[in-house]
């Protein structure tokens, strides 16, 4: 039987990439905006691009967020790329502060462009990963994965496995809070590297 | 310390159910994605590049359908961003090309004719989002740009066209030669010379590569963040792994990708 994974539609991100990169590894990838199919899920993606208030508006609205709690509490995983990753944390300053889903108690904030840096930050970038397990394991030794984005999540006082990349200071690139988990960058758009992200994520 | 990667890119120009070799603008049918991925064998391509260019260059403004369903289909060959374009007149074009497996969007033509349309496409999606194709010829002008597919000149000289796209509200610009275009010449550095200094975006250059030694002339100038090459004889198979192996040797900072354990990902779960 093939491993079910839903991803959570909810009208931002790129959804049909994500579910190429798991048909490929073998999952069987359903895109959904109904709650009751994302509380019963074992394996959730939340992706996104976009406006984090926006996507909160819309992931409430859809009762998404409650959904996304009943799915945790059965003991299902969930894994947030990009945007969806900073919809993780309590916050962002992002269009005025908005609450996120608060599942992890870091900050999401704007990147420093002070120094005269490109802001988004777009292209390939390396990333350290405090420990090569979990969400982690078998990546190469300095890990390399495309980033797209101007706010950045802020490695605060998380002490879970996790990834940290430097653009205009450190910023949290990925974190393994065990049921929940969360990359800044595209797995599904990394080649070798992104793919065993996911895998790694799947096989738990 | 910043340290992003330099990128190497493939491009494929889509037309009516098929992919083109292009020269100098002038395209030429090679055959559908069945053909290509039958002797061409795509997806092995696809292993060694760290961006995709899907092109629809069909000449007049011929139905979407069919361009969307290949994007789609190369998207699952494909673990790299994908840049699509050609004939993007409005936020909804650009849309279904998002909704379609794209993650950035390739505009030209509509740089030129309507400005307030690129600002919507920003505004809606995210300058990153959007990528401006400048495409750039020599004439007894000097450089000029050129717009509809090389078919209209611009009245100003290339280098203040090109200053003038780099303070629009987008994320890359991806510039190529029309005179070295699919001739295996190199890439034009009269052309490349035209870029303004500072560039607030990230470049793009496109337009002769024929070999792997081609590439690390432009990549090795700070201003040029990827080269690309459309040129489907020259490059598909293993000839691009080749040249991207070549690039590191020669100090090109390229991401090294595993195409074997990628591969090996496979139906893992």
């Amino acid at each position: 039987m093939t491993l079910p994974v839903v991803i959570v539609d909810y009208g931002m991100g790129n959804l049909f990439s994500v579910a190429s990169a798991l048909r490929y590894l073998g999952a069987e990838p359903s895109i959904s905006s109904d709650p009751e199919v994302v509380a019963r899920s074992p394996h959730t993606i939340l992706p996104g691009v976009g406006s984090f208030r926006l996507a909160m508006d819309r992931i409430r609205a859809g009762a998404l967020d409650e959904a996304m709690h009943s799915s945790l509490g059965a003991g299902g995983r969930l894994l947030g790329i990009c945007l969806g990753m900073q919809l993780l944390g309590a916050s962002s300053i992002e269009d005025g502060t908005t609450a996120g889903l608060g599942l992890v108690p870091n900050v999401v904030a704007r990147l420093d462009d002070s120094g005269g840096l490109k802001v988004p930050h777009v292209g390939f970038n390396e990333v350290h990963v405090t420990e090569r397990s979990g969400l982690f394991a078998d990546l190469p030794e300095k890990p390399h994965f495309y980033f797209v984005h101007s706010f950045r999540m802020e490695e605060g006082s998380l002490s879970c496995p996790r990834a940290t990349c430097d653009y205009g200071g450190r910023f949290l690139a990925a974190f393994d809070a065990g049921q929940v988990s969360g990359t800044q960058f595209h797995p599904e758009k990394s080649q070798s590297a992104g793919l065993t992200v996911i895998r790694n994520f799947l096989r738990r | 310390m910043t340290a992003l990667k330099k990128r190497l890119m493939f491009a494929l120009l889509y037309d009516g159910g098929n992919f083109m070799l292009s020269r100098n603008f002038r395209l030429q049918r090679v055959g559908d994605i069945e053909w290509l991925e039958r002797n061409y064998n795509f997806r092995e391509t696809a292993l060694s590049i760290d961006e995709l260019v899907i092109l629809n260059v069909e000449r007049g403004r011929a139905s979407m359908d069919g361009f969307l369903s290949h994007v789609k289909r190369l998207n699952d060959d494909c673990f790299v961003p994908i840049t699509a374009g050609g004939g993007v007149r409005s936020v909804d074009d650009a849309r279904v090309l998002l909704r379609s497996g794209a993650d950035k969007v390739a505009i030209n033509t509509v740089l030129w004719t309507d400005p307030a349309l690129v600002a919507g496409l920003a505004s809606e999606f995210g300058r990153q989002c959007l990528v401006a194709s400048v495409d750039v010829r020599s004439t007894a002008d000097g450089h000029r740009a050129v717009v509809a597919n090389g078919t209209e000149e611009l009245p100003m000289p290339a280098a203040e066209w090109l200053s003038r796209v780099a303070t629009m509200p987008i994320g890359e610009i991806f510039l190529t030669s029309v005179d070295r275009d699919g001739t295996g010449q190199g890439f034009d550095d009269a052309v490349l010379d035209l870029v303004p200094p500072d560039l607030p975006v990230p470049l793009i250059v496109a337009g002769g590569a024929g070999k792997a030694e081609h590439f690390a002339a432009p990549l090795q100038r700070d201003e040029v963040g990827a080269a690309c090459t459309a040129h489907l004889f020259n490059f598909v198979g293993q000839s691009l792994a080749t040249s991207r192996a070549h690039l590191r040797g020669a100090g090109v900072d390229l991401v090294e990708w595993d195409p074997d354990l990628l591969r090996g990902l496979a139906g893992s779960v």
